[in-house]
């Protein structure tokens, strides 16, 4: 199966271990994604804040490259790039305002733009549970997990369209599909305070610190995200959102790609866990026994 | 003929932007047109006195009058030109106020589509035939359909002017919503107490038939003649010796059965009386979770019961009544909340709506009137209240206000302190919704006397903490800040819908229905009783969301319309009915077979087979007009030639 | 009165007075600013609204008629838009054959309550009728002559029929006889290349009966004549669908008849003969090979085969077999899967709107409203009472125009809509030959397509498209209005 591939720009910094362990799994899973030639920013969190055609000028030369590609589906790891290409998609359905983006690039976007959906929905629609249990070499069985989606992935339905926007479950069937125990984790839509890391710290770090807290009571052994910015505001500011809390987390948050690569047996360093700041080895332990108790019995 | 024609001004309503005397004027000029005016009102006395003088003085056999919509004055004029010894359908209507002068800018262009159907209206009039009515008997006797405390009022007040009343109710007792109350606004006086004389009532007056646990399967017929088929579903329960004695639900063994009267808050067994105050105090079985009929063999309750009641093999039973007229009165259900998945969709145990708070609250309820929560039996100390869950959210399609939350929600904070003294309720609300007889001075006393926190905003969001509370996280619009609150219980104000199978019944009943299954009144304002079906009138929330004395007045008030109606011995028909020119038909059945009405029967004339009308049951539609190859059946007073005639003035090529 | 000429243009409504006249009313009253065309007819519910109408009202001026009723549903009589929207879609589907565009009329669906969507569907339609522009007239077309070209291959084999099982069929009449009032079948006319009617009474009548191309005629059309006397028939596949037909709409009853049936292999289309032989004083002489027939006139042979010379509707035949019968003789033939565009309809079909209405005009022209197309039509059972002339109803005027003649046509057709078998009498009478039997083709298309590939005749408990609903049409969709 080969699918077009827009990575997206913080697959080439923050989020390289998201994009390694993408790789590594597609790869696992026989799934070719092919990355668009020359590829540019989809604008991220600022462009469309300011400006909604500039914004979809943007996402449409990649679309643009997509269909000349003559690509049907485009897959991507980031929500952020999702909700930008789809978006854009969608504005540009109405010909005002195409004709406007239209003036911004070189040449006018192709008439029709190929779908793009997440690499999660992606690797869903190849793989049932059955196909995705099958791949599965070290079971994650006994392993607790908390999906957590962020506020984007499902946001707004009308684009999105994953689910019930606020109660999205396909990152717990793939991940009981490879043996884990999912908690029925009720912020799992709710915003880790996103790119306000910066400016309203405090609010981030309190957002975070809810769903961080929240994971901790439930009791599991590591937070699944799907999204480069949840992983860096609940990993790396995880210090700073248990001072906000004034408690004590010690919570790794892994991609899914992350952990459904453990389940395939791939090595800890092909999946990038040691970019993570709040060691994994613990839940490795844990995968790792489980293995060994398997095989006792 | 001779036709006079009034264009109403209907003061500057339509004289602002149609020149009427100018279509008067062309109007003089029509076939058959002796005489045309241009009165300011014509539906006022001194314009219905100059129609009738106009009539005598210029021997006028027929009238147009151009105003407004027929649908508003039609039979205002009729009765005018009867008075003057006109047959009624020797006037026809133009209407020039809400096709014409309301819709459009252009005053020529509007003077001119006056005009024209001025024209429509002539050339119809001169094809028109005096028709006259028929009288027929009523059965004085009515339906009423639901069991609720409007269903309840109104077939009291029926009973009480002498009329017999069939009360079907589709539960196993008659009280409805407000039998599950625990209190009521804004007295806080006992719902059961006030409701309960009036119940035993109804079981107890000679003129009321009550058939509860059943369905009308069936109407047909028309005013004055209703024949209604009820099904009468199997209680297993032989309610000719049932006592209401009891033993039988203290011994049955299928403890687990969830319990609809209490909002599935507690189990009940599998047979059950509703509750102490039930009407009538008899017990059903639930087969689907009794013991004899999952697994097939129990019989306890056989084996108990002293007076032999219990019959497993029993089956539901159809019956057939006669009626002259029909209340609906079928009341509404919360609509399906778990859409919410922001409040847990339904996965959270302490996250329950006001009707099962209700149950909660109640003396008769699965807790003894001790508020507990559902998960583990611990007292909350804070609750909180949201408003408008299914209400005003046009992101679920429910754009209409529920109407008596706010009341409600008000009296649940009031009792939650008077049971819990150290507890502290928080509502979150839009607006406080509070227009009734001291209702705004009740929410101020929940404020002010019972300390309720009243936080104005949405809530975005309910999760459980994993300590056993739940985070309720909003706004305080009002502030611009966000609210966090840590609640023990999660009480939500459902919106209402239709109650379940609304649709369904109005189609048997021939009543419109809105997008959400309320029934449709006759008039927004002026017949907020009457439905489009004469002889069938609404009482109640079916017809929209209404507190408790709105739905007690309605019933009266549709006791009162059917009084009203059974005060006469006969009725008139309408006589703009279908009639078969027995020369042209060809008994081929076509209009047999597609009557909505089965108005039409084969009758055999002169040894040749003919289509006849039942005049009584024809309800004028003209299907069978449009589906008549030879014409031979025409619909009174919507004939072919009169439509011809309509269509010949517009369209001469 | 004529319309505000450049600003307005000739738009007739037809609103049912529960639901949509009261949607209007609640547009007036929200004031809610619409175009000023429209003129409307109140009705009491849209299954009033006979689709002769709205052809009436196209043919004589209007450019663009509008239906509304209360929503699916929601009728006030419970069911009169359901048959309203089975049978306005029909006429949807049949104006184009007229030369009329579809366009210009439309139906719909506003409650009382919609007066927003009211105000919606009035300034679209509106719009969407100056867009079109004032409608064509019938009469300013010019007239355009045009043949239909006959040359088609049939489902099943042609022939001349002079092998069928005749006598065996004969012994089995003349056993039956004497229970019978008669039997009806086919003789010898003025000569061996026409028949007449024969209405068989003695076993001497029965020799009489002839088989075979030149039986023409659908004896089924005298069957209601002997209502409740019993009678034989002899039938060709074509005619057995038309007493299939008449006993399904209950004008003839099934113990009364006796249906005896030969398969039959194909008529002749006599316009066609007529003008190969072209003047003639006598036939001389008339041969029949397996193929086709020789027919000698003043001396000089001419051959007609077959598989050339079949009437249209032969070629797409599915039942040479009669459906129903009582007694049948011969072997039953083998059909090939599949259907034919009759060759008069994909004439029309070929042709743009312009022409179709051109081409009535010239046809119609030559319409001599004679009305053999209606005493040829065996479902035209009104007779002395047609509304054709009479004057109540008064459908028609006898002005004698294009617009009148081309009027009854439609009238005809639609009266026969989903109760035309396509035995194609009314063309075959038309003594000026006008390929008439495309507008009933038409319609038989469109209810096919419509509900479920129904064809009349075929099954006589079937309940007929327009006399029936379903509450969701499979194939009718509701139109938007944005």
């Amino acid at each position: 199966m080969k699918f077009a591939y827009y990575p997206g720009c913080s697959a080439k910094g923050s989020s390289a271990d998201y994009e390694k362990s993408t790789q590594a799994v597609c790869a696992a899973l026989g799934i070719h994604l092919e990355e668009l030639p020359g590829w540019n920013c989809c604008g991220s969190t600022p462009a469309h804040a300011v400006d909604t055609e500039l914004s979809a000028a943007l996402c449409a030369r990649n679309l643009d490259i997509a269909a000349r590609e003559q690509a049907e589906t485009v897959l991507t790891p980031c929500p952020s790039c999702l909700s930008n290409l789809r978006h854009a998609a969608k504005r540009m359905e109405n010909p005002q305002f195409r004709a406007r983006v239209d003036e911004l690039l070189d040449t006018p976007a192709a008439a029709h733009f190929p779908e793009v959906t997440s690499v999660m929905q992606g690797i869903a629609r190849v793989y049932d549970a059955n196909a995705i249990a099958a791949q599965v070499k070290k079971s994650l069985k006994g392993v607790r997990l908390a999906a957590y989606y962020g506020c984007l992935m499902s946001r707004p339905p009308e684009v999105m369209d994953f689910g019930d926007p606020e109660n999205p479950t396909l990152m717990e069937s793939l991940l009981s599909a490879c043996g884990a125990e999912m908690v029925d984790f009720p912020l799992k839509t709710a915003c880790c305070g996103a790119s306000f890391g910066i400016p309203e710290r405090v609010m981030t770090a309190r957002n975070s610190g809810r769903i961080l807290e929240l994971a901790t009571q439930l009791g599991v052994d590591a937070v699944v995200v799907a999204c480069p910015l949840c992983q860096m505001n609940l990993d790396l500011r995880q210090k700073q959102a248990a001072k906000e809390a004034d408690a004590f987390f010690r919570m790794p948050v892994l991609y899914f790609t992350q952990m459904m690569g453990l389940a395939f047996g791939i090595a800890p360093e092909h999946l990038g866990l040691e970019k993570l700041r709040v060691s994994a080895d613990e839940l490795l332990r844990k995968i790792d026994g489980a293995q060994a108790g398997e095989g006792d019995r | 003929m001779r036709i006079g024609v009034f264009i109403c001004h209907c003061g500057s309503n339509i004289g602002g932007t149609v020149d009427c005397a100018k279509v008067a004027e062309i109007a003089r000029g029509f076939p058959d047109v002796v005489y045309a005016d241009d009165p300011m009102y014509t539906c006022a006395e001194p314009g219905q006195a100059a129609i009738e003088a106009a009539i005598h003085e210029h021997r006028l056999d027929g009238v147009v009058v151009a105003s407004c919509t027929p649908r508003m004055h039609e039979p205002t004029f009729r009765r005018t030109v009867e008075r003057a010894g006109l047959n009624r359908y020797m006037f026809e209507m133009a209407n020039i106020r809400e096709h014409v002068s309301w819709i459009g800018r252009d005053k020529e262009a509007n003077t001119n589509k006056a005009a024209e159907l001025v024209r429509l209206a002539v050339e119809k009039l001169r094809n028109n035939k005096p028709l006259a009515a028929k009288s027929f008997d009523v059965t004085k006797k009515v339906l009423v359909i639901g069991g609720g405390v409007a269903g309840i009022q109104a077939a009291l007040d029926c009973a009480d002017g002498g009329v017999p009343v069939i009360l079907v109710e589709r539960e196993a007792t008659i009280g409805g919503k407000m039998a599950k109350l625990d209190k009521t606004f804004p007295t806080v006086d006992c719902s059961a107490c006030i409701l309960g004389p009036k119940m035993v009532d109804v079981a107890q007056h000679p003129n009321i038939t009550l058939y509860a646990y059943s369905e009308v399967e069936d109407i047909s017929g028309y005013v004055g003649n209703f024949t209604v088929k009820i099904r009468k579903r199997a209680t297993y329960v032989d309610w000719s010796k049932c006592t209401g004695c009891g033993a039988c639900t203290e011994k049955c063994p299928s403890k687990k059965t969830p319990d609809a009267f209490n909002e599935f808050t507690g189990p009940t067994t599998a047979i059950t009386i509703a509750f102490p105050q039930a009407i009538p105090k008899k017990a059903v079985i639930n087969a689907a979770h009794c013991r004899q009929f999952v697994k097939g063999k129990c019989g306890v309750c056989a084996k108990i019961c002293p007076t032999g009641a219990i019959s497993y093999d029993m089956q539901d039973e159809i019956v057939t009544e006669e009626v002259g007229s029909i209340v609906a009165a079928t009341g509404y259900d919360l609509m399906d909340w778990t859409v919410y998945e922001e409040y847990g969709g339904g996965r959270y145990p302490d996250v329950i709506t006001s009707l099962q708070y209700e149950r909660i609250m109640s003396a008769s309820g699965p807790t003894g009137g001790h508020i507990v929560r559902p998960s583990d039996g611990r007292e909350p100390q804070k609750v909180v209240f949201i408003q408008c869950v299914g209400s005003r959210d046009r992101s679920v399609g429910r754009p209409y206000c529920s109407g008596f939350c706010c009341m409600y929600t008000a009296k649940q904070a009031v009792l939650t302190k008077d049971h819990i003294p150290n507890s502290q309720s928080y509502v979150f609300y839009m607006d406080i919704r509070a227009p009734g007889k001291m209702y705004d001075e009740f929410t101020r006393r929940a404020v002010e006397e019972y300390g309720t926190e009243y936080i104005r905003g949405r809530v975005s969001s309910i999760y459980p903490d994993g300590n056993g509370q739940y985070v309720v996280m909003g706004v305080d619009t009002l502030l611009g800040e966000p609210v966090e609150i840590r609640a023990d219980l999660v009480v939500l104000a459902v919106g209402i819908e239709a109650s379940k199978g609304s649709p369904q019944l109005a189609e048997k009943l021939r009543i419109s229905y809105d997008h959400y299954g309320f029934f449709m009144e006759s008039h927004v304002k002026l017949k907020p009783v009457e439905t489009n079906t004469a002889g069938v009138f609404l009482a109640g929330v079916c017809q929209g969301a209404k507190d408790i004395p709105a739905s007690v007045a309605q019933g009266s008030a549709a006791a009162a319309k059917v009084l009203a109606l059974f005060a006469r011995d006969k009725l008139e028909s309408d006589p703009q009915i279908a009639q078969v020119d027995i020369r042209r038909c060809v008994n081929c059945g076509k209009c047999i077979r597609c009557c909505p009405f089965g108005a039409i029967k084969e009758v055999e004339i002169r040894g040749e087979g003919k289509a006849q009308v039942i005049e009584t049951v024809c309800q004028g539609c003209g299907l069978c007009t449009a589906t008549c190859p030879q014409g031979a059946i025409q619909l009174s007073h919507a004939t072919d030639n009169q439509i011809l005639a309509e269509v010949n003035a517009l369209c001469q090529c | 009165m004529p319309v505000l000429k450049g600003k307005e243009l000739r738009i007739v409504g037809f609103l049912c007075n529960w639901c949509s006249y009261g949607g209007a009313d609640t547009a007036g009253v929200a004031r809610a600013g619409q175009p000023t065309d429209l003129r409307i007819i109140r009705v009491p519910c849209s299954g009033r609204v006979d689709p002769l109408f709205i052809v009436k009202a196209l043919l004589n001026g209007a450019d663009g008629v509008l239906v509304s009723g209360c929503h699916p549903r929601d009728c006030h009589y419970a069911a009169g838009n359901f048959y309203a929207r089975r049978r306005l879609e029909v006429l949807k589907q049949f104006l184009p054959v007229l030369g009329i565009d579809d366009r210009r009329f439309e139906y719909t669906w506003v409650s009382a309550s919609e007066g927003q969507r009211w105000q919606q569907v009035v300034t679209v339609f509106t719009e969407r009728i100056h867009k079109l522009g004032p409608a064509p007239r019938l009469e300013d077309a010019e007239p355009l002559l045009k043949m239909a070209d006959m040359a088609l291959t049939s489902l099943r084999p042609l022939g001349t029929g002079q092998t069928a099982a005749l006598d065996q069929l004969k012994e089995a009449i003349k056993a039956k006889l004497p229970e019978l009032e008669c039997v009806i079948g086919w003789q010898q006319g003025y000569d061996g290349a026409h028949t007449v009617p024969l209405f068989m009474k003695t076993p001497e009548d029965v020799d009489k009966l002839i088989w075979g191309p030149f039986n023409v005629n659908n004896p089924a059309v005298y069957l209601p004549s002997f209502k409740g006397k019993k009678v034989g028939i002899v039938v060709k596949g074509c005619d057995s669908r038309s007493v299939v037909e008449l006993l399904q709409e209950n004008l003839i009853r099934r113990e009364d008849v006796t249906i005896f049936a030969l398969p039959c292999e194909g008529t002749l289309d006599m316009a066609r003969v007529n003008q190969t032989l072209g003047r003639y004083s006598k036939i001389d002489k008339v041969t029949y090979d397996e193929a086709g027939v020789t027919i000698t006139a003043d001396g000089k042979e001419h051959r007609f085969c077959m598989t050339d010379c079949a009437q249209g509707k032969c070629y797409g035949c599915t039942t040479p077999m009669a459906v129903l019968a009582d007694m049948r003789a011969g072997q039953p033939v083998k059909v090939e899967p599949g259907s034919r565009t009759p060759p008069e309809l994909a004439l029309l079909d070929s042709m743009s709107l312009e022409e179709r209405m051109a081409f009535w005009r010239g046809q119609m022209e030559r319409c001599l409203r004679c009305y053999a197309c209606r005493n040829a039509c065996p479902m035209c059972v009104c007779r002395d009472f047609c509304v054709s002339d009479s004057r109540d109803p008064h459908w028609m005027s006898q002005e004698d125009s294009t617009r009148e003649k081309l009027f009854f046509q439609t009238i005809h057709a639609l009266h026969l809509a989903g109760r035309c078998t396509g035995c194609g009498e009314c063309q075959r009478a038309c003594p000026v030959g006008i390929p008439i039997l495309a507008l009933r083709q038409q319609i038989a298309r469109a209810v096919g397509q419509l509900f479920d590939d129904y064809k009349a005749g075929l099954n006589p408990t079937a309940v007929p498209p327009l006399l029936g609903y379903e509450l969701e049409e499979k194939n009718i969709h509701e139109r938007d209005w944005k």
